[in-house]
């Protein structure tokens, strides 16, 4: 269907892809892994005409082709669905889902009512239900996911690629994609599937690409590929290192001591939260379990002084922190690593020492003057901590790949000594091997005596890296697991538990996503 | 809030002004005209009025009876005055004054309005004029094209207008009665000759043009260059460039002249204020009085004292004040005599000879 | 080996055109200086490049304080304004001395900037909004307080306008210094750091704990204040306030001298020197034009050029 020969791009003084063949065909859920800046984005875009490939020919459909503009791609039939969700955030959710394809009137105006009804129809189909009239900045992450997926199965699309899509789903958006995928396959697409989780990858792709430092490493199908073997690929290490050091790279319990540090207190957020309370000591790492939209991210931010609280206090130490002021949080030695890492996390524009330096310049200045040698030695001395790899420290972070990027983001913070760290998704969207580090460092973290807050939607990775759990659900705590009670099993059964009585959260209505129903999607815009 | 009174409460006021910055400033800039007509109405005293006429019969005349209306008595008439510009440069302030001054004298009821430089606030006000009842109007066109609407609103109820120091594209004696003022391209002839006689007819002159696109700038260039063609073949205009009718644009262009030609003989300033930012640049380039002579239009009394201190040889004057010849011409019209459709006004000239003892008459 | 001979040519093309939105601005005043030396008379002069220095000045001073806004991803329109304001407080206060005038004008141009800082930090008004409406009401302002042109006869300003040091003149030496002022407050202080971090990022600056309200309002009171400067500055070269003309369109000089110096309105990232050199730019393509006698309207078309090609450099370098 779309295949590539001996591609190769070059970006200045980086070769992203270097004689790089791929081939996605009709009816086959095609897996392309690699290590964030492996070249998986780099391909994705010069297959859907974002980047011209600077060597290598590009087939579709048996006929070579050249897309100068993503806008030719899609209309090539080649559908993509990024990372991060690239819609239009203030324009509808109608709007977004049909952009570019508005239902006309027969004055050629935008026809809203229709436009509204094949949306929502649409959305349904993929068991969303939303009002399709608000701004899209309104839904949640994973909403907008669906959003962005709806679109490009809505589009008669040939391929569709999707890049990570998964990373921003609940468990029941996950099986919901997976049937539009079987559905997708069914149909004869090509589908081209870029994913970190490996679970998923096993579940519903047929063929594997590893991708390795912009090469090709092996290619066929994923059956015939042992799980640890394909870790190893795209490592780049052999399989007995692998295995020794485990999945992830948690070592279990920390001993914590008997007094919380932290403490917050029936904290209440207008339709957000509901008297949330939990305290962390230090030393301990607090797992903060729950769906998407229960309110893990919202708490973490409330504690960080990030969002107004309608109600409930904060302490850090016997002390009260004023609320809703970030500095204040921050003086009071609580740092929150946020789930937006690139909207709200790095500086893109500034240098890897800027960005390190920058919550802790204060510290670092005398007379409102920076004090570069102690700069150089805080900036020199994370970078070899926690192995933070770029072109040196003048380099711009918006080039660094995803898992450098939140290196960068946990020095900023550990520059400045915290006492208590709330780590929102600080995995998402990062390659294995920093993944990895990463994980290490939450534990000799806490093994150093700081008290970490841990919100993840990989539920491996809270339940192993949590000495604690406390569950929430539509904003409110429903359930707090210590000890051997720290499983998946009894997690997933304090989610269930209690089936909610309101809906208020946009993406909690549960209807059955039958293929059948994906099929009107599919075939409403035929 | 009126500034400029002592200047010890002007500093009080000037502080308090600085303080409430944000509310002031809005209701502020209408209370401005006010205060800036009481300062240009004792000026106007000081120099008296002097408006003379070329004859009415020069050009075609109109009556009442072409224009249709009925007669009426100015004396009880409510006249209706739509200035276009802010009262923030001398012309306009004199302008005003001056239509001021006449009402009062005259002892007839005057409505304003100024349109701040915008056409549509000036269609509005004159609409606004009418409806408050002014039985006849003075219009300082801010444009010349666009009166549509509110002329045929005027003709239907049969208000006289007289526009003044701007003609509008309309039918006179029709769409409005007459148009007062002074004839630009006569201005630039008039400047041309003082030019040529400050000069002695020979070598390079420069011309700091007005505003782009301005119908006084266009005709006070014709004039100027059309008549040193004809009267001194032996001076040639080398430089052109616009100073924006603005001091601090004449100076920066007048400062490059003077460098990339400094054999300048002399410079056509088209209004006052550039003429003064020439000077500037004279001074700073360390230039004598005399050493390049400047001729300018409009008669400020800077300009005019310009002359007396050697640094400007002639000033045309460009009279805005329009009072009594508007109202003299309204009061005829009214009564059913005869008026002439363009009246242009005589401009005075300054020169070494009459400045110091002309100052007076200055604006 | 056709692709590989591609490949080192589009290397050489990014290369070349990234260098050319780095140091496009030193070339082309490099490029008109040329142009000036070979084909203008008595273009080199101490008395002409005293001329350019001091004609100027003001508009850097202007541009610096810009620069300052746009580095926070801002803009401020109020700066013409301001300098019209500033020329009208100083005149009402000369009867107290220069010093107590200049005074006077700069806390003026400070309140101005505090207001557009405020509206913009604590009220959330766009910047382009916020002072618009200081820009409509700065200048009405100054023409409540003076209506008219008025003649400054004060010879401590007359001197500030027209002296020098050494033959360097006050004008430029004040300019001179302002320019390295913000360029170390840029790179040195925290200040400046957390300027351009809020510039580059917004969210990320607030979830880092940076005063970003703080740093905005003073971004802008920094801003009115050297438009206030600039303000001082031309009133004593024009030996008069003229608060109805003084500034017009200042603030496109100054947005155009900040962008041509590679300064991206996306924020991030400010270059004093850039804005030194497109500051220079501009004056030397009027300069230019008005030598060589070259109808008015070029030197608008040509003004118009330079901003597409700067603002066209900068959507390049935005895509990086």
């Amino acid at each position: 269907m779309l295949s590539v020969t001996g591609v190769s791009k070059l970006f200045p003084g980086v070769k992203a892809l270097s004689g790089v063949d791929f081939t996605a065909r009709a009816g086959e859920v095609h897996a392309l892994v690699g290590e964030n800046g492996a070249g998986k984005s780099t391909l994705i875009k010069v297959l859907t005409g974002v980047y011209q490939p600077d060597a290598g020919e590009i087939v579709h459909d048996g006929t070579p082709v050249r897309f100068t503009t993503p806008l030719q791609a899609q209309q090539a039939g080649i559908s993509t669905i990024y990372q991060e969700v690239n819609l239009v955030p203030l324009m509808s959710v109608a709007r977004n889902l049909l952009l570019g394809r508005e239902p006309r009137n027969r004055l050629g105006l935008i026809d809203f009512r229709r436009m509204n009804r094949q949306a929502q129809e649409a959305l349904h189909g993929l068991g969303i239900r939303v009002d399709v009239s608000r701004p899209l900045r309104e839904l949640g992450v994973g909403a907008q996911q669906m959003v962005a997926l709806a679109r490009a199965v809505a589009i008669d699309a040939r391929v569709v690629i999707m890049d990570e899509p998964t990373s921003s789903l609940e468990p029941r958006e996950v099986r919901t994609l997976f049937d539009v995928i079987g559905m997708l396959r069914e149909r004869g697409i090509a589908v081209v599937y870029v994913s970190h989780r490996m679970d998923e990858l096993y579940e519903i792709c047929d063929a594997v690409t590893v991708l390795r430092d912009g090469r090709v490493v092996h290619t066929g199908r994923l059956a015939d590929l042992e799980r640890l073997r394909l870790v190893s690929l795209m490592l780049g290490r052999e399989i007995g290192e692998v295995r020794s050091e485990g999945l992830t790279k948690f070592s279990g319990s920390h001993r914590a001591a008997a007094e919380p540090v932290l403490q917050a207190e029936g904290l209440t957020i207008r339709h957000q939260l509901r008297d949330v309370s939990l305290t962390i000591r230090p030393g301990e790492v607090v797992g903060l379990g729950g769906l998407l939209g229960s309110g893990r991210s919202e708490t973490a931010k409330a504690i960080a002084g990030a969002l107004p609280t309608d109600a409930g206090r904060v302490s850090v130490g016997g002390v009260p922190v004023r609320a809703g002021s970030t500095p204040a949080a921050i003086r009071a030695g609580i740092s929150l690593l946020p789930e937006d890492r690139k909207a709200e996390g790095i500086s893109p524009g500034l240098s890897v020492r800027e960005n390190i330096a920058l919550a802790a310049l204060p510290r670092l200045s005398r007379f409102g003057l920076v004090d570069n040698a102690r700069v150089d030695r805080i900036v020199d001395t994370f970078v070899k901590r926690l192995r933070i790899k770029s072109a040196g420290p003048h380099q711009k972070v918006g080039e660094l790949s995803g898992g450098n990027q939140q290196k960068v983001l946990l020095a900023r913070w550990l520059a400045l000594h915290p006492k208590v760290l709330l780590l929102d998704e600080p995995t998402r969207g990062i390659d294995v091997g920093a993944k990895a580090e990463v994980q290490a460092l939450i534990d000799e973290l806490a093994d150093d005596g700081l008290a970490v807050l841990l919100i993840s939607s990989d539920t491996e990775e809270l339940i192993e890296g949590s000495d604690r759990i406390v569950v929430l659900k539509d904003g409110a705590v429903v359930d707090e697991l210590t000890g051997d009670a720290v499983t998946e099993d009894a997690l997933m059964r304090a989610i269930a538990t209690e089936p909610s009585t309101s809906s208020t959260s946009s993406t909690s209505s549960t209807p059955s996503a039958s293929p059948q129903s994906a099929e009107s999607v599919g075939s409403t815009h035929d | 809030m009126k500034p400029i009174a002592s200047p010890r409460r002007t500093t009080v006021r000037a502080l308090l002004a600085t303080g409430l910055l944000t509310g002031l400033a809005l209701t502020g800039c209408t209370k401005s005209e006010d205060s800036s007509d009481d300062k240009a109405t004792g000026q106007q005293a000081d120099a008296g009025q002097e408006v003379s006429s070329p004859g009415a019969d020069a050009g075609p005349a109109c009556t009442l009876e072409t224009y249709g209306g009925e007669k009426l008595d100015l004396k009880n008439a409510t006249v209706g005055f739509s200035q276009s510009e802010k009262e923030a440069n001398p012309f306009r302030i004199a302008e005003t004054a001056s239509i001021r001054a006449e009402a009062k004298k005259r002892g007839i009821k005057l409505l304003t309005a100024n349109a701040q430089s915008q056409f549509s606030k000036q269609i509005s006000d004159v609409q606004d004029l009418i409806a408050k009842g002014a039985d006849v109007l003075v219009v300082a066109p801010l444009n010349s094209d666009g009166w549509e609407p509110v002329l045929r609103t005027a003709a239907a109820k049969h208000i006289p207008i007289v526009t003044v120091d701007r003609k509008i594209n309309a039918e006179p004696c029709k769409d409005y009665v007459s148009f007062i003022g002074s004839d630009f391209v006569e201005q630039g002839k008039r400047a041309a000759d003082q030019m040529i006689e400050a000069t002695g007819g020979k070598g390079e002159i420069a011309i700091l043009l007005g505003a782009a696109g301005n119908n006084v700038t266009t005709e006070r260039t014709k004039g100027f260059v059309d008549q040193i063609k004809a009267e001194a073949p032996g001076l040639e205009v080398v430089f052109q460039q616009t100073g924006e009718f603005a001091r601090e644009k004449g100076q920066s262009v007048t400062e490059n002249l003077i460098q990339s030609k400094p054999g300048i003989k002399g410079i056509y300033a088209e209004n006052d204020e550039m003429g003064l930012g020439a000077v500037n640049a004279l001074k700073g380039a360390g230039k004598k009085p005399g050493d390049v002579k400047i001729v300018t239009i409009d008669g400020t009394r800077n300009a005019v004292q310009g002359i007396v201190d050697g640094w400007i040889s002639g000033v045309i004057e460009s009279n805005p004040r329009f009072g009594p010849l508007a109202f003299q011409t309204l009061d005829a019209f009214t009564k059913g005599e005869e008026v002439a459709q363009d009246i242009v006004i005589k401009d005075s000239a300054y020169t070494g000879a009459n400045a110091e003892s002309d100052l007076g008459k200055a604006y | 080996m056709t692709s590989l001979t591609l490949t080192r040519g589009q290397v050489d093309r990014e290369r070349l055109l990234r260098l050319l939105q780095e140091y496009g601005v030193y070339a082309g005043v490099v490029v008109l200086l040329v142009f000036n030396f070979v084909f203008t008379s008595n273009f080199v002069s101490t008395e002409n490049f005293r001329t350019q220095a001091v004609q100027v000045a003001p508009v850097l001073v202007v541009a610096l304080g810009m620069a300052l806004a746009i580095g926070t991803e801002g803009v401020d329109l109020a700066v013409g304004s301001v300098m019209a304001l500033s020329t009208s407080l100083l005149s009402l206060y000369l009867g107290y001395g220069p010093w107590t005038a200049t005074l006077m004008a700069v806390a003026g141009g400070i309140a101005v900037g505090l207001a557009n800082g405020s509206l913009i930090a604590f009220l959330g008004v766009q910047p382009i909004v916020a002072t618009l409406a200081l820009m409509v009401a700065a200048r009405g302002l100054a023409l409540v307080l003076l209506p008219q042109l008025e003649d400054v006869r004060d010879p401590g300003m007359a001197s500030l306008g027209s002296g020098d040091v050494l033959g360097v003149p006050y004008l430029v030496l004040i300019a001179a210094a302002l320019a390295l002022l913000v360029a170390f407050v840029v790179r040195r202080t925290t200040f400046g750091r957390q300027l351009l971090a809020i510039g580059d990022s917004r969210p990320a600056a607030r979830l880092a704990g940076l005063p970003v309200r703080r740093v905005l309002v003073v971004v802008y009171a920094c801003s009115g204040a050297l438009a206030a400067i600039a303000g001082v500055l031309a009133t004593a070269r024009l030996t008069a306030s003229d608060p109805t003309s003084l500034g017009t369109l200042m603030e496109l000089s100054a947005i155009t001298a900040v962008v041509v110096g590679g300064t991206p309105l996306s924020g991030g990232r400010i270059r004093i020197g850039g804005t030194v050199a497109g500051a220079v730019l501009i004056q030397l393509l009027t300069t230019t034009l008005i030598k060589h006698d070259l109808p008015p309207s070029w030197t608008q078309m040509a003004q118009a050029v330079v901003i597409v090609a700067a603002v066209y450099a900068a959507r390049e370098r935005g895509k990086r």
